[in-house]
């Protein structure tokens, strides 16, 4: 959902009459209010909440916002929300000596999910939201779309996913699910403990001896267990992607939904987390958020910028040895070639490896000439052809190796 | 001092006597966590001081410091307890020998003196006065399964250990969490917590800091370094420091009895807040090209009110 003012009026409005006299009614109608604009509240905060509000002084603004913060948000990237719901929801009560702090809405810091200015960006919005509906249209519109694919053989598998149909979607979560196991299952440092492996546990041997009176019978063993990478998605969404954006949204939701540590991330000329949106139950659902959120849909593409927003933002907290970044690209870059070299080197660095998804590679006469995949193919580990179910199952065979 | 009679004042004020600066928001949560007896869940970028709150809070408040240090692969048998099987089995040993009764030796050896204590029973036994501080710190860094074991915990201050029953805390101790975001913590786990995020200082916050924790420093120099720090934190480099950089540098020039900054001495002790090779010639290139000057950065620092 796209948090605008309006949005958060209507959320007040909505909950007008939930409102009473007195600390609990009106915490437990913000509490609603707050579930309305999409933030995870309990019922346990919301009573710890109005328990603790004679705890500071209620006329110190400052004081109170602090109070039902700290107790109903747990993720900064709500803030921006609260702090809106909590000016438009308190500003009705009467407050004589506290000051209303200005609204600067539109202004809002460009974070990844901060909530987009309301009208003057309407016609971006609706951009997106159309460019996300139109995936849900039957798929003959986009073969306008005809960037280089798949010369057309009518076979199943080798369809473009740039023309595919809602019943191949079942192919391609299948082939989803088992990259997502090759990814996650890896072999770990630590120790699992069992009757075989290579090292003898003393500790358990002990421990297990003490049914046979203490005496020494069986050998307890430890051996290496299968530990869980995490993986994060950077997928471009920008113009040129268009006809792959169907597979795209798929193949993002598939992987984060199959696998435990994923983050996900969708770039065009910008960034913005989407890992929060696509953890639902339902695809429509997640679509739904999505297409509210997303700004920049369809637009042009700058990789570098984008990647150097994920550096500084995100990657020094999200990218460990451990992790396997996949990015999903065609390669189109419209801006400075020498900021994505940098970047990708950065990356390079932090994560332990680097799989580079390009839906173009399958097409005969395709080669990365243009600069921006120039500049990114020797920080990569994988260079790998996403077009069809096949492209799938081959490379869910790469990874296997990969990480054997 | 009774941490549940402070107001946020006070908090503010305890804390600033062990030379740790707080905003009047931290301050707020942590009043809350102490007075509601809830637990505090941290985040913030590396050296922010997430971890020192709780170290200064548990000594103004005269209260003993358990801090448990998260890691990949913790388990409940180094975090909660564990039964000390090797006494266990000596015992029974000796019990074969002067043959005694088998019914007893059962459950003698189930009992408080066979239990290794580890940080979180430690805290929840815990006999002192005032009640301890439990500084559980980056948990992101431990396994989502043992986010489970503190669930109990954290709710109830208890655990249940089935030889024994359950454990349950005399006074609650006074919990802090940590993280570094390198995973999201379980819902279920930030329910049980206040949650605040704590943003790298502006540059007044930080000044602040480093006259606090070196009253001699120069006034001069004092700004030169923050103006200095905020400016690097804005740059690209593929690490930014932290507070924790900031006092260090400050620490070395002190040391070197700089009286304030020129680009000669930077170059020299950028070692303090660079970290990375990488780092470290990107910023000598932008000095000595002219891109970086300290004189410019002054003037666009803001002005202090003193």
């Amino acid at each position: 959902m796209d948090i605008t003012l309006e949005t958060v009026a209507e959320a007040v409005s909505k909950v007008a009459s939930a409102r009473g006299k007195g600390t609990l009614p009106n915490i437990m109608a913000f509490g609603r209010a707050l579930k309305d604009l999409g933030v995870k509240v309990s019922l346990s905060q919301l009573l710890d909440a109005s328990r603790s509000a004679d705890l500071v002084d209620i006329a110190e603004r400052g004081d109170f916002r602090e109070l039902l913060r700290a107790n109903l948000i747990s993720q900064k990237e709500d803030f921006p929300v609260f702090d809106m719901l909590f000016d438009c929801f308190w500003r009705e009560q009467s407050y004589e000596r506290v000051p209303m702090e200005t609204m600067d809405i539109q202004g809002t810091p460009t974070e990844s999910q901060a909530p987009e200015g309301g009208d003057e960006e309407g016609g971006m919005e609706e951009a997106a939201t159309e460019a996300v509906a139109n995936e849900n249209l039957p798929l003959e519109n986009l073969d306008e779309f005809a960037v280089p694919t798949y010369s057309a053989q009518e076979l199943m598998n080798r369809k473009d996913f740039s023309e595919m149909g809602t019943e191949e979607s079942r192919a391609i979560a299948r082939a989803i699910l088992l990259i997502a196991t090759k990814i996650a299952t890896q072999i770990s440092r630590r120790k699992k403990i069992g009757r075989k492996g290579p090292v003898i546990d003393p500790r358990t041997t002990m421990r297990r001896s003490m049914k046979f009176g203490g005496e020494v019978i069986e050998m307890s063993h430890r051996k290496r267990r299968i530990k869980k990478t995490k993986v994060v998605l950077l997928c471009d969404v920008s113009g040129s992607m268009d006809c792959y954006s169907r597979f795209l949204i798929q193949f993002m939701y598939g992987l984060q939904n199959e696998l435990w540590g994923v983050e996900t991330f969708v770039f065009s000329t910008s960034l913005s987390r989407i890992t929060h949106l696509i953890r639902t139950k339902n695809i429509v659902d997640a679509l739904d958020k999505i297409s509210g959120t997303i700004l920049g849909w369809s637009g042009g593409t700058n990789i570098g910028r984008s990647l150097h927003t994920f550096n500084r933002n995100f990657a020094p907290s999200m990218v460990t040895h451990r992790t396997v970044v996949v990015i999903i690209s065609d390669g189109w870059d419209r801006g400075d070639v020498s900021l994505l070299e940098k970047e990708m080197q950065d990356i390079k660095r932090r994560a332990k490896k680097i799989i580079w998804l390009n839906p173009l590679l399958a097409s005969e006469n395709y080669e990365p000439l243009c600069k921006g995949m120039q500049a990114a193919l020797p920080y990569l580990d994988l260079f790998l052809s996403v077009h069809n179910v096949n492209s799938l199952v081959s490379l869910g065979r790469t990874l296997q190796k990969m990480v054997a | 001092m009774d941490p549940k009679q402070l107001t946020i004042e006070q908090v503010q004020e305890i804390l600033l006597k062990e030379k740790y600066v707080c905003d009047r928001s931290l301050a707020t949560v942590v009043y809350l966590s102490l007075v509601m007896g809830k637990p505090l869940l941290l985040e913030g970028e590396a050296g922010v001081g997430k971890t020192e709150i709780a170290k200064v809070l548990s000594k103004v408040l005269g209260a003993r410091l358990i801090r448990l240090q998260c890691y990949e692969g913790l388990d409940a048998s180094t975090a909660l307890y564990e039964w000390n099987y090797p006494k266990q089995m000596l015992h029974i040993k000796l019990e074969e020998i002067e043959r005694g009764d088998k019914k007893q030796v059962e459950t003698e050896i189930f009992t408080q003196d066979y239990l290794v204590k580890r940080p979180l029973l430690d805290a929840i036994q815990s006999e002192d006065a005032i009640p301890p501080v439990l500084l559980i710190d980056e948990i992101d860094r431990a396994d989502m399964e043992f986010e489970a074991f503190l669930l109990e915990i954290l709710s109830d201050f208890q655990i249940t250990i089935p030889e024994l029953g359950t454990v349950t805390a005399k006074h609650r101790p006074y919990v802090f969490l940590t993280s570094n975001r390198t995973r999201e913590i379980h819902d279920a786990l930030k329910r049980r917590c206040l949650y605040h995020w704590i943003e790298y200082p502006t540059f007044e916050k930080e000044y602040e800091i480093i006259t606090t924790k070196f009253p001699e420093v120069e006034t001069k120099m004092a700004q030169q370094i923050c103006a200095f720090m905020q400016k690097v934190r804005e740059m690209n480099f593929y690490k930014r420091p932290g507070v924790a950089e900031t006092l260090d540098w400050a620490t070395a020039l002190i040391a070197l009895n700089r009286k304030q900054l020129d680009d000669k001495s930077v170059i020299e002790t950028m070692g303090c807040v660079l970290k990375y090779r990488e780092d470290l010639s990107h910023l000598r290139e932008q000095v000595e090209n002219r891109q970086f000057s300290l004189e410019a950065l002054l003037r666009t620092s803001p002005e202090l009110v003193s």
